[in-house]
């Protein structure tokens, strides 16, 4: 059983390759800091992540799931960040229903080139995931 | 097809206290179809009692499977290996394919994780609507093949009643009054004269339940 | 996941700048340990040609049959890699990449830090390696034929440019003339021509090409079926055609309207449209009476566009030549972001006409069968000028031609808030819509001047040679793939795909699937996810390697 570690949260990033994932490369080329312990993985859209992963995430004893996708409107496939930010609502519920809290799981949009947006998202959640576990009881 | 809905995860849960080990078994027919018991929601829902229990310390063993059509005895015996595993089995099918289940393997609990609500169909993506009552004495082929039965409030076989307001329903002025639709409907087929049909009430008793029907295997 | 693996792991310095921060002997050394890993390597610069000939003679030598790299983002370097790996006779997709530049070392100034979490992403990488699984190729054929919808000068200029580049033409047009416009303006901006000389030449060197079908009064019914092999129904009077496309190309440009509603009054015998105004300007000698002054307004509906500018600017010269009237133009602002639009504008003021500019929009008023306008001049610190004139030419609006609703919605091609079509992208793919094989050119789906519009239609036309020249394209065979044992036929995948890339087929003579257009897939995944029976896989993104890379989540 995984002991969670209050000053580094575990938190998976699902990026889109059209928009996010250039974002952290952009993040990287302006060297921009953000806090080390998210982990990235790179799918061809927002929309080919589901509900299912993120619960997954969960129980392989992450704290956090982040996931980022193209703007609304400018969604190369259309509709796939509207059904990444519809499964997003769905397993908030689903953590819910099972006392985990609803605010780590979260979606965001950016576009290919903001480097600094990533980069804020990044440290805004890492500070919402350690409040949020610095409330939770130990164990 | 059948239409099913999961129950809220606190009502599994308290279905589920005590057993260690749980066969969670999905559907791969209706069920799946409008998203409440097949592959991906076995998966999801198991997912989400492992998570439930993680807090505990007791988190319980879960197989998942799903078999094509768990209201087929053979389909459904084939799992007897997982079954022999398991305290008890949590079913994600509708009510036809739990009670399979607890027939086939009657020394393990077999618990129904969805409500079984209706026979309908797709609308558009996401919406399920009910259309048939299954009454055993179809007669939509006087109501132009929309049933007064599933759709009139009043279930009139010889409507619309006096309530009727602009197409929609006195009893829920959201719903349209079937039996303007009705009329719309045999108006276009040319066959009002219908309309001018008195029908005597129906046979209630058109399939006594429990249904069942035979026939010889030629 | 097959147990007797040999994964190769390449890690990469970049040339000597990241071995400052992280020692890659202790990785090189953690990595050997693992049961399935065959052989770890070093190198100082994997871009270099040096280090990937020897990545290639590792793979072949040892017999490595999985590649990780730990390197810069794979948004640079994927492609090269997976052909390099293809050259040493591995399937391109046994590939999985770990970002230890951009997203490690680049971002974490703390560089244990980083290299923890280096070690991570590679650990994330070789938990993917570990489920890839071949991609190979097939070719599709293609039918070498092409249909231009809409026969204006976009739909003419780009069958003449289809029919340069050797690719069968059927030009359709749903009025009794080719020409659309063309036939309707006295002028035209920037080319100097007459339009309906330009239009005689075009249709000769249309009639001359062998292999161009125009047909008029043809309208398209339907199109089903995919790129590289669509279904053409077109109604012709009372016959209808039916034929095979490898690629079509919409050219229906757009049609106006006036916007009584915006201005608060009606059209009348001296408050006309561009429209009404240019057939004035083609046969002055119809015109009974000369108007004395005559005025263009802009900007009183909504924010108006380069085609009304260009139409103010280009009939305001021509009043001023054929009727010698005085001529002003009141405007908000005026856009003159096309080609030479700016110096054509002062041709306009050194030609004499006169330019308003307001800011409240000016009152029109009627006055003994003339106008008067009130407007505030903002040039003038908003002096009130009061301007009689006989002839006040309003502002039409650019509207997409009727049906294009019907026809986005019966092909599933988007339309963008204005209801003309949507771009792929706006500044990248201004031709390519959301469907493989169906592409736009003109002003159907932008707001362009003439200019841009015959650039589009050369565009275009290479968009259609790139797909259809050799008669067959190389795909990638099932990479995203319905197991049609496992299909329910629900239609989900059929109804959400943005593509239009899922058909509905017969297998073994009965059951009813639904099949992936490996042609016109995009690899975007929705269907992956959206299919209720698990039944798509999706080959180099599967659920498989996404839960996989979760495993190695603690570090």
């Amino acid at each position: 059983m995984k002991v969670q570690k209050a000053t580094s949260p575990n938190i998976i990033a699902f990026c889109c390759a059209q928009s996010a994932y250039q974002a952290a490369d952009a993040a990287g080329f302006m060297r921009l800091s953000y806090p080390d312990n998210i982990r990235v993985i790179r799918v061809p859209c927002a929309g080919r992540i589901d509900v299912l992963h993120i619960l997954k995430a969960f129980e392989k004893g992450v704290d956090g799931v982040l996931v980022l996708g193209c703007h609304e409107e400018a969604c190369r496939h259309l509709l796939g960040n509207i059904r990444a930010k519809n499964r997003v609502q769905k397993a908030k519920s689903l953590l819910q229903e099972v006392g985990i809290d609803g605010r780590r799981v979260e979606m965001f949009t950016l576009a290919p080139n903001q480097g600094p947006r990533f980069a804020t998202i990044a440290s805004e959640m890492t500070e919402r995931i350690k409040e949020l576990d610095s409330m939770k009881p130990q164990g | 097809m059948i239409i099913a809905q999961r129950k809220p995860l606190e009502d599994i849960e308290a279905m589920l206290t005590g057993y260690k080990k749980l066969l969670v078994l999905g559907c791969g027919t209706c069920v799946t179809i409008c998203w409440a018991g097949g592959e991906k929601e076995v998966a999801i829902l198991a997912s989400q009692l492992r998570l439930a229990s993680k807090k505990d310390g007791n988190e319980p063993l879960t197989l998942e499977a799903t078999v094509e059509r768990q209201c087929e005895k053979e389909l459904v015996e084939a799992l007897k290996g997982s079954v022999q595993q398991v305290d008890a089995v949590l079913s994600t099918a509708c009510g036809a394919g739990v009670q399979t289940v607890a027939e086939l393997f009657p020394d393990t609990p077999v618990y129904p994780a969805l409500n079984t609500m209706f026979v309908g169909m797709p609308d558009r993506e996401g919406v399920w609507l009910e259309n048939c009552r299954t009454c055993g004495d179809c007669f939509l082929d006087r109501t132009g093949g929309i049933c007064p039965i599933v759709r009139c409030a009043k279930g009139l076989l010889n409507g619309p009643c006096g309530g009727t307001n602009n197409g929609k329903c006195e009893v829920d002025p959201e719903k349209d009054c079937a039996w303007t639709l009705i009329y719309r409907r045999l108006d276009q087929q040319g066959r009002l004269d219908l309309m001018r049909k008195y029908y005597p009430p129906r046979n209630f008793q058109a399939v006594i339940r429990p249904g069942k029907i035979e026939a010889l295997p030629a | 996941m097959d147990k007797d693996l040999k994964l190769g792991i390449f890690l990469c310095d970049c040339g000597g700048t990241l071995s400052k921060d992280i020692d890659f002997s202790l990785i090189k050394t953690k990595l050997d340990k693992l049961p399935d890993v065959t052989f770890v390597n070093i190198g100082h610069g994997l871009c270099l040609k040096a280090a990937r000939e020897a990545m290639q003679k590792d793979i072949k030598d040892k017999g490595i049959d999985r590649v990780v790299i730990a390197a810069c983002s794979p948004e640079f370097c994927e492609n090269d890699f997976m052909n390099v790996i293809q050259a040493a006779g591995l399937n391109p997709y046994l590939l999985s990449i770990a970002n230890i530049r951009e997203q490690c070392f680049w971002a974490h100034p703390d560089k244990e830090k980083a290299a923890q979490k280096a070690i991570a992403q590679i650990g994330m990488a070789i938990s993917k390696a570990r489920f890839l699984e071949p991609v190979e190729q097939a070719e599709a054929p293609v039918t070498k034929e092409v249909l231009v919808i809409g026969g204006g000068i976009t739909g003419i200029q780009t069958a003449i440019e289809l029919s340069n580049l050797n690719l069968k033409t059927t030009l359709i047009e749903k009025e009794a003339a080719l020409g659309g416009k063309l036939n309707r303006l006295a002028s035209l901006y920037p080319i100097q021509a007459i339009p309906q000389e330009l239009l005689a030449t075009k249709l000769k060197q249309l009639a001359e090409r062998q292999n161009i079908d125009a047909l008029t009064s043809a309208e398209l019914i339907d199109i089903s079926g995919e790129v590289g092999n669509f279904t053409a129904r077109i109604k012709r009077g009372k016959k209808e055609l039916e034929r095979n496309f490898g690629a079509i190309i919409f050219t229906t440009g757009y049609d106006t309207k006036f916007s009584n509603q915006a201005y608060g009054f009606e059209l009348s015998d001296i408050i006309i449209t561009p429209s009404q105004l240019e057939p004035m300007l083609m046969s002055t000698s119809e015109v009974k009476e000369i108007p004395g002054r005559v005025c263009f307004i802009l900007d009183v509906g909504d924010e108006h566009s380069r085609v009304s500018t260009i139409s103010a600017l280009r009939n305001a010269l021509g009043v001023r030549q054929k009727f010698g009237s005085e001529v002003s133009i009141l405007c908000r602002n005026l856009k003159v972001d096309s080609a030479t639009l700016e110096s054509f504008y002062r041709d306009c003021r050194s030609q004499g006409v006169l330019f308003i500019k307001f800011d409240k929009p000016p009152k029109i008023s009627n006055e003994d069968g003339r106008i008067r306008i009130e407007v505030e001049d903002i040039l003038m610190a908003g002096q009130p000028i009061s301007l009689p004139c006989d002839l006040l030419v309003v502002e039409e609006t650019s509207v997409p031609p009727r049906d294009s609703d019907v026809l986005s919605s019966a092909l599933n091609i988007g339309l963008g808030p204005q209801g003309f079509y949507q771009e792929n992208n706006v500044h990248l793919y201004p031709t390519l819509s959301n469907r493989e094989g169906i592409f736009f050119a003109g002003n159907c789906h932008a707001d362009l001047d003439m200019m841009r519009a015959l650039t589009e239609a050369s565009n275009v036309a290479l968009n259609a040679y790139q797909l259809l020249s050799q008669g067959k394209v190389t795909v990638e065979a099932e990479r995203v793939a319905i197991d049609p044992g496992k299909c329910r036929f629900c239609l989900t995948c059929i109804r959400a795909c943005p593509h239009h890339a899922i058909r509905d087929v017969r297998v073994n003579h009965e059951k009813m699937v639904a099949q992936i257009v490996d042609l016109a897939c995009q690899g975007c995944g929705i269907c992956t996810v959206v299919c209720p029976a698990k039944a798509i896989k999706f080959k180099d993104w599967s659920d498989d390697q996404i839960l996989a890379e979760l495993e190695l989540v603690e570090g």
